[in-house]
């Protein structure tokens, strides 16, 4: 096969909220079904809500025709779009990013959550931040994961 | 919560059911994770290629 270049295209199908994955599944089923519609992939992002992503070699009405057959699909957004602009989705931006040491935070779950709080040190790999309570008199370290907290005020080099 | 139970494989992202991932043969599963893909055709997916994927199947874009 070599390096020949599809001519595929990306399209966004309207779900009903939170049945993106279901939505998915069902897309997957079908087209294993049958043989007039091609879909070769299927991308839920987590960042888009209500919508799922169909990489298809096909036409937009295709598409159409696909969204008439599954549940909770509602409609084809018009046009498509080149996989180079969905390509973000699929290497997630690890939820520390935009953290750096110094940074003010909210912690906004857990037994803390409410707390305002500095970062001491960040873990990349392990999505985890190691925090500082601002209130607290004596320094207590605590960990906690990089999604449960909330920048309040950004370090100053990080401008 | 659906999602809470469904675990994926570490090291290939595969959604998993069961006890240990049918392609890697790990128990190295994780509940937490993020983002889903559908590949049905790996072979005729740009998708599947940037992300070396080989195998149809579900998948997590992002596992913790």
């Amino acid at each position: 096969m070599g390096m020949s270049e599809y001519q595929n295209k990306i399209y966004a199908i309207k779900t009903t909220a939170k049945q993106e994955r279901t939505v998915a599944d069902n897309i997957e089923r079908l087209i294993r079904e049958q043989s007039d519609i091609h879909v070769v992939a299927v991308i839920v992002p987590e960042e888009l809500k209500g919508y799922v992503l169909v990489e298809s070699p096909g036409s937009i009405a295709r598409i159409e025709q696909l969204v008439e057959m599954i549940p909770h699909a509602r409609a084809v957004v018009r046009g498509a779009t080149a996989l180079s602009e969905v390509e973000h989705f699929l290497v997630p931006k690890p939820v520390v990013s935009g953290i750096t040491e110094g940074t003010i935070v909210e912690i906004i779950a857990g037994p803390f959550k409410g707390e305002k709080a500095v970062v001491k040190r960040i873990d990349v790999g392990k999505e985890e931040i190691t925090v500082e309570l601002y209130e607290s008199m004596v320094p207590i370290p605590i960990t906690v994961r990089g999604d449960s907290v909330r920048v309040v005020e950004r370090s100053e080099e990080a401008g | 919560m659906r999602r809470k139970q469904i675990r994926v494989c570490r090291e290939c992202h595969r959604v998993v059911e069961g006890e240990a991932c049918t392609i890697c043969g790990t128990a190295n599963l994780s509940e937490d994770w993020a983002g889903y893909l559908v590949v049905i055709d790996p072979e005729h997916s740009e998708i599947a290629q940037k992300l070396r994927i080989t195998l149809p199947g579900r998948y997590a874009l992002k596992v913790r």
